[in-house]
């Protein structure tokens, strides 16, 4: 009978503790914050909007564009195929299956680049693979893709060729874009070249 | 942190390896509690000794207990645990089959085991018993396949059927086991054996 005694000492005190406290439901970061660190500075989670152009040109079925920004920006303008998960949704159970998986790769943007790499953080420290930025955000997209600043005239051959994907990319997917005429620059041939997207699926050294 | 396997903290290698550790403990446990002994087991049934009550009853809130502070304390994602999901179909049918069987030769399976270990014949008895039993199910599976997986309840914790924190169910159950304990010193001096 002693025994039971000494054990409700012990067992009734650390239930009540227990019965007391909230149950702990955080979800625990997987990387260091030295990591975090090593991961932040290479920024090797930024893909340029050309890639991404080309990859959505080429109906590239790896890629999942995810706008981070609220609904109603998202209802007013987002990437073709993009779907919408504000920040504030981003943990929410529905979204698990999209974010936390191995087969696509994600690209998160929003205007700028903060947002989007806030999440990306986010989900990089949760342990989540193949989650990716849009570097520069919708802005750097207009800029580039939406609305290509013409080379000049000096320019190296490449400038022009990136030149010409773009307008085409643009035209593609339905921007503002107008075609350059034909004779004023040296042309690189087709309107859209087949650039090769380069998904950057290397994974951090160091990581869990 | 936790669960070290699924967060690749060790290799799931490893697993069977701390499997084969914490066996050995757990079966060192049931010997020097007395559980290789099938009178002292059977005791359960006839309230002369209600040892095993006490032991797998404060291993249970042991434990409990334990997994409940390591995840206030962030060591363990419990929603990361694997639960076995629950048929009630079989559970009740294999429950009562289990308990003739306990009754009858005065081992569960694994301290028949313990048993053996020792050099108890009747344990060698209970677990060709046992075999007969684990060939009869695997050869007449197709006849019992339905009953065997009929009522799937996927894998319901009794908090939430109750509708009441983890927390809460824990401290519950302590009580109850308490109290069971308590019951237990009755029933052996009420239906004392002296020796057994």
């Amino acid at each position: 009978m002693k025994y039971i005694i000494k054990l409700a000492m012990v067992m009734i005190p650390l239930g009540l503790i227990i019965a007391a406290v909230p149950e702990n439901t955080t979800k625990q970061y997987k990387l260091t914050a030295q990591e975090m660190i090593n991961e932040v500075q290479t920024g090797q989670q930024f893909v340029h909007p050309d890639a991404i152009a080309a990859q959505i040109v080429s109906n590239d079925p790896e890629l999942q564009l995810i706008d981070v920004r609220s609904k109603d920006e998202y209802d007013k303008f987002h990437l073709p195929n993009a779907i919408n998960i504000p920040l504030a949704n981003l943990l929410n159970p529905d979204n698990a299956d999209v974010i936390d998986q191995g087969i696509k790769t994600n690209v998160f943007y929003s205007n700028g680049s903060t947002r989007a790499n806030e999440v990306w953080m986010i989900t990089r420290q949760l342990g989540y693979k193949n989650n990716y930025v849009l570097l520069g955000g919708l802005n750097f997209w207009i800029e580039t893709i939406s609305n290509p600043e013409k080379p000049r005239i000096t320019s190296p051959d490449d400038e022009f060729a990136k030149y010409d994907f773009r307008m085409g990319a643009s035209q593609a997917l339905g921007g503002g874009g107008q075609v350059a005429p034909a004779a004023s620059a040296p042309s690189s041939g087709s309107a859209i070249p087949a650039v090769t997207p380069k998904p950057k699926k290397k994974r951090a050294a160091g990581g869990c | 942190m936790g669960p070290l396997i699924v967060n690749e903290i060790i290799p799931e290698g490893l697993n069977l390896f701390l499997a084969f550790v914490i066996g050995i403990g757990f079966g060192f446990v049931l010997e020097s509690s007395g559980f290789s002994s099938s009178r002292k087991l059977a005791g359960m049934f006839y309230g002369y000794d209600t040892t095993v009550l006490k032991v797998f009853f404060t291993a249970a809130i042991t434990a409990m207990l334990g997994l409940l502070f390591f995840s206030l304390f962030g060591w363990i994602d419990l929603s990361l645990v694997y639960i076995n999901p629950t048929f009630m179909t079989s559970a009740i049918v294999g429950g009562a089959i289990m308990g003739a069987g306990f009754i009858l030769g005065g081992y569960c399976p694994g301290t028949s085991f313990c048993a053996l270990s020792i050099g108890k014949l009747d344990a060698l008895a209970f677990i060709g018993g046992l075999f007969i039993g684990v060939f009869i199910f695997a050869e007449g599976y197709p006849l019992w396949e339905t009953m065997y997986k009929a009522n799937n309840m996927g894998a319901p914790t009794m908090n939430t059927i109750l509708g009441v924190s983890r927390g809460v169910f824990a401290f519950l159950l302590i009580i109850v086991a308490l109290a069971m304990f308590v019951v237990g010193e009755w029933s052996e001096k009420k239906f004392p054996r002296d020796e057994y």
